[in-house]
């Protein structure tokens, strides 16, 4: 550490810095917070900046940590000085505390899943803990599903005592290179978990009051970097789910949905299945359906005396997608919004047209991108789920079609949106498409498939109008490229007229892209040997003549020499062997596909 | 060497085909003035043969003396530079090309790469200025842009420079070009043309030809002279001293070709297709272009097909050809074509054997 404080304070920019934080934090200075930017109130934070840290487990009964971050954001979010001494004005809190449901009405959780969580903890906290194998609970659910809810519900329900772990606030580089001076010593996130459950796990209770059952509530696993940071939480976690002996939940939010190509997301999502398999007992939360979260809504509606229509409430449910969190914060936008913006400043006209109208557009723009992986995207499209009868027959008005081109109703939304959704390019897609979508065909149904290549082939010469004509617009770039994918997407679906009855596919990555690269390689070997011994001629003359009679004299001048010729009506055979090896030559190029 | 390039004739003089053309490209030259020249006619027919030759007549035996070039182009277009890699044949007096294996960026060739090879006069011994040639090879090919471009080049530079364009088709060259150029055809040779070129060569290996042999040799080629050289070598590495009815062997491709479509007439599923689809693959690896693919299915296939499926046959083929060229993923059209005719043969047997 010595070393790296030598090159710091040769650096003299980096002096400038420290001193300038020094002045700005005042008698503490290895907490330098970010939001403290405007003085005035970085000194009174301090002190409750500084507390979460030193303390990385603590009641949940005293200090509530998570308000602490609510103030923060709050102060971004509306942009009131709030110091920390006077911060619980009702009327500034966010609605997602104030209305933090405190009984089982409350919750918007499905019942069932409240009862399972409440007997499980039921059953920990009353049977002889002689089974230590499931004292740990598994809770999944995506973001915003209310787990945490849920565990702080019933806990204070079965009068339990909720030890939290939380990820205590980080220590950004610079401030550890500071505080190296006055003698901290840095503590990785991994150390101070590994520390924390080693406590749980020897010590039955941890507060003063053994009288009162113990719950230890787990919300955020820390963060891991690498393979070896990976299996040591791993095998601390083991550790718990084989030996704790005070019931312990752990809360995972999903990434399912989005594509979890990055790290952490998928490493999540194997640890939940390890710890299953340890023994852990697994709960998972649905996104909370609509209806509830309507309920919930119309609810603090009542409470707050806010004016939002019926109209609106649905449409901040189906755009939140389920995440109560997010639901109840646009909820408190728009009437922010409505609070903010005084009567006199909206023109009449907006007020006869309907004062919801700003409204509607306004928060559209707030809710959770809902987001699908390719993969499920190619599944819905490959799979041509369809009603089973159809609907659109009685409907008046529309163009009579042919039975040859009616197809039932597409049982998803349209295709055009699961694209958006998948955020899928039109090459690729189209790709996938026609590598997989013969798998789904019927035995007899050669016409769809010529249906389904024949519009696949449509988006191929969409796609490349596009290079040939509009090379430089990038607006006809992206409207070309929308209807490929469009043409691709909808032709597999029209075309496949028998769709198989569903079962479990796999959906391959094109071979395409394989025998592209290859040939790719293999024309470059071409254009070698031409510069070599054939002068310049085609290169589709190369490949189609020099090169088979180049294979084959080569294949037979052995032959030649030891004066056997009789052979050469094997000759014929072995010509296919020659291709295929071939092709297996140059497969050095295959990782990198792979690794797509 | 392969005896295509070993009896390769060297001088106008020596052309055992296209003696007519031979004599009058002579004339042209030896007469100074000679206008840019467009060489079409399909493939294996002598193109190359005769622009080799008549770069011999204009500028001795040093128009032989070439050396490949590979080179990266630095190409300023506006708002960036481009790298184009090319590789070139030159002598003093010429240099050829195949501007087309620039892919989509030929135009930039055509463009700037001709332009300050042209500017670069040579200097002849008297002293004169004399005029550099530029071959470029498979101008059907180039895009619409370049071909353009080529057009102004051509104007620009006609006083120091020559072209000479060779090509399988002239109707994918635009007239603009075609009319600043003598166009010479250059006809396929006749069989009887190519049994001479074939006995020729016979007679130089010393080889004992049967009767009627190089015939079949001549007939199995499809007027290709290339092809029948070839053919006949592969022949003479398979099987000496040559027999009447010896099976000459086809190239593996071709051979691979027909397996295809006797898979395709003997099952029309998606799962067939499927198979097929890797088949295809394996050509496409080895470079065949998708059009030969193309051309040589519809070509076996007409031979098994009843003649009332024919027509329709062609007409779909010739549709997927044009939408390949239209599109970039071959495999997508070749595949739709195969199911095309899948469904077209399938309802076609159902509709004659119930």
């Amino acid at each position: 550490m010595a070393k790296r404080n030598g090159v710091v304070v040769l650096s003299s920019d980096d002096e400038d810095v420290k001193s300038s934080s020094r002045s700005r934090s005042g008698p503490r200075p290895k907490l330098k917070s970010v939001p403290t930017r405007s003085d005035p109130r970085g000194a009174k934070k301090k002190p409750r900046l500084a507390g979460p840290r030193s303390r990385s487990c603590k009641q949940s009964g005293t200090v509530d940590e998570f308000e602490f971050f609510g103030e923060d954001f709050k102060q971004v979010f509306t942009g009131v000085k709030v110091s920390a001494g006077f911060g619980k004005d009702a009327s500034k809190e966010l609605w997602v505390d104030r209305y933090k449901p405190c009984t089982f009405e409350d919750l918007a959780v499905h019942k069932k899943k409240v009862e399972e969580v409440k007997s499980w903890f039921e059953g920990r906290l009353q049977a002889p803990k002689d089974n230590y194998g499931s004292n740990v609970l598994l809770i999944t659910g995506q973001a915003g599903a209310g787990k945490s809810a849920t565990v702080r519900v019933i806990a204070s329900h079965v009068r339990a005592m909720l030890f939290e772990w939380n990820t205590p606030t980080p220590t950004i580089w610079q401030e550890h290179i500071y505080g190296s001076n006055t003698g901290a010593q840095y503590i990785s996130k991994l150390d101070e978990f590994e520390h924390f459950i080693e406590t749980i796990r020897k010590f039955r209770t941890l507060s003063g009051r053994p009288s009162s059952p113990v719950v230890v509530l787990i919300d955020d696993l820390p963060l891991t970097f690498g393979r070896s940071a990976y299996k040591r939480l791993q095998n601390c976690l083991h550790l718990l789910v084989q030996t704790a002996c005070t019931p312990t939940v752990i809360l995972i939010s999903d990434t399912g949905q989005s594509d979890s190509a990055d790290d952490p997301a998928r490493s999540l999502d194997e640890l939940q299945s390890f710890l299953e398999k340890a023994g852990a007992y697994k709960i998972s939360f649905n996104p909370i359906t609509n209806k509830s979260i309507k309920r919930s809504l119309s609810r603090i509606c009542r409470e707050e005396r806010c004016d939002v229509n019926e109209k609106q409430l649905d449409l901040i449910a189906t755009a939140s997608g389920g995440d109560i969190r997010q639901a109840i914060t646009s909820l408190q936008f728009l009437c922010l919004d409505e609070d903010i913006r005084p009567a006199s400043l909206i023109s009449d006209s907006a007020l006869k047209n309907g004062q919801n109208l700003p409204g509607d557009k306004l928060f559209v723009q707030f809710g959770r991108d809902e987001t699908l992986s390719l993969f499920h995207a190619l599944g819905k499209f490959l799979h041509n789920k369809r009603e089973c009868e159809s609907t659109s027959s009685l409907d008046e008005g529309k163009l009579p079609i042919r039975d040859k081109y009616l197809r039932l109703p597409l049982k998803m939304d349209s295709p055009e949106k699961v694209l958006g959704q998948a955020h899928g390019q039109a090459r690729p897609i189209a790709e996938f498409l026609h590598e997989n979508a013969l798998d789904f065909l019927d035995e007899d149904a050669i016409d769809d498939a010529w249906t389904m290549l024949s519009y696949l082939g449509d988006a191929d010469v969409l796609l490349d109008t596009l290079r040939r004509n509009f090379a430089k617009n990038s607006d006809i770039e992206g409207i070309l490229q929308s209807c490929a994918a469009s043409v691709a997407v909808r032709g597999v679906l029209f075309g496949n007229d028998h769709p198989l009855p569903p079962r479990w596919h796999s959906i391959r990555k094109p071979k395409l892209w394989q025998v592209q690269k290859l040939a790719l390689n293999n024309k470059d070997e071409l254009l070698r040997q031409r510069d070599e011994y054939h002068g310049s001629s085609d290169l589709s003359v190369i490949a189609t003549e020099y090169t088979p009679v180049h294979r084959w004299i080569q294949h037979k001048q052995p032959d030649v020499h030891q004066g056997s010729v009789l052979d050469c009506g094997t000759g014929d055979g072995d010509e296919d062997t020659t291709m295929e090896d071939q092709e297996a030559d140059p497969s050095d190029g295959d990782d990198e596909i792979e690794d797509w | 060497m392969l005896w295509v390039d070993k009896y390769r004739p060297k001088t106008l003089d020596k052309m055992i085909v296209h003696e007519d053309v031979a004599q009058n490209l002579k004339k042209l030259v030896s007469e100074q003035d000679c206008p840019h020249l467009l060489f079409y006619g399909p493939s294996g027919s002598g193109k190359k043969t005769l622009i080799m030759a008549l770069l011999r007549q204009m500028f001795g035996s040093s128009a032989e003396k070439v050396k490949v070039e590979n080179k990266t182009w630095k190409i300023d277009a506006g708002s960036r530079t481009i790298d184009i890699e090319l590789t070139t044949l030159s002598s003093t007096n010429h240099v050829e090309m195949n501007p087309s294996d620039a892919g989509f960026q030929d135009r930039y060739i055509v463009q700037e790469i001709i332009k300050e090879m042209a500017k670069n006069r040579p200097i002849d011994t008297k002293g004169k200025k004399g005029f550099k040639v530029l071959v470029l090879n498979e101008v059907d090919k180039l895009s619409r842009e370049a071909q353009h471009s080529l057009r102004r080049t051509m104007e620009k530079y006609s006083a120091s420079c020559r072209l000479i364009l060779c090509c399988n088709s002239s109707s994918r060259v635009t007239e603009a070009i075609r009319s600043r150029c003598l166009n010479v055809r250059v006809n396929a040779p006749t069989e009887d043309e190519i049994m001479k070129a074939l006995e020729f060569i016979g007679k130089k290996e010393g080889l004992q030809l049967p009767s009627g042999f190089a015939a079949r040799i001549a007939e199995k080629s499809n007027r290709n002279l290339r092809r029948a050289i070839l053919s006949f070598e592969t022949c003479r590495v398979q099987q000496y001293p040559f027999t009447t009815n010896q099976a000459i062997p086809p190239m593996d491709w071709e051979e691979y070709v027909s397996e295809i479509v006797s898979d395709i007439m003997k099952e029309q599923s998606p799962k067939r297709l499927f198979q097929v689809r890797g088949k295809i693959y394996e050509l496409l690896t080895n470079c065949i272009p998708p059009e030969i693919i193309l051309k040589r299915l519809l070509y076996e296939l007409l031979r098994k097909l009843d003649a009332e499926l024919k027509h329709e046959v062609c007409h779909w083929a010739a549709y997927y050809e044009h939408r390949m060229r239209l599109g970039q993923k071959a495999i997508f059209h070749l595949e739709a074509f195969i199911a095309k005719f899948m469904s077209i043969y399938k309802s076609f047997l159902i509709a004659t054997f119930g």
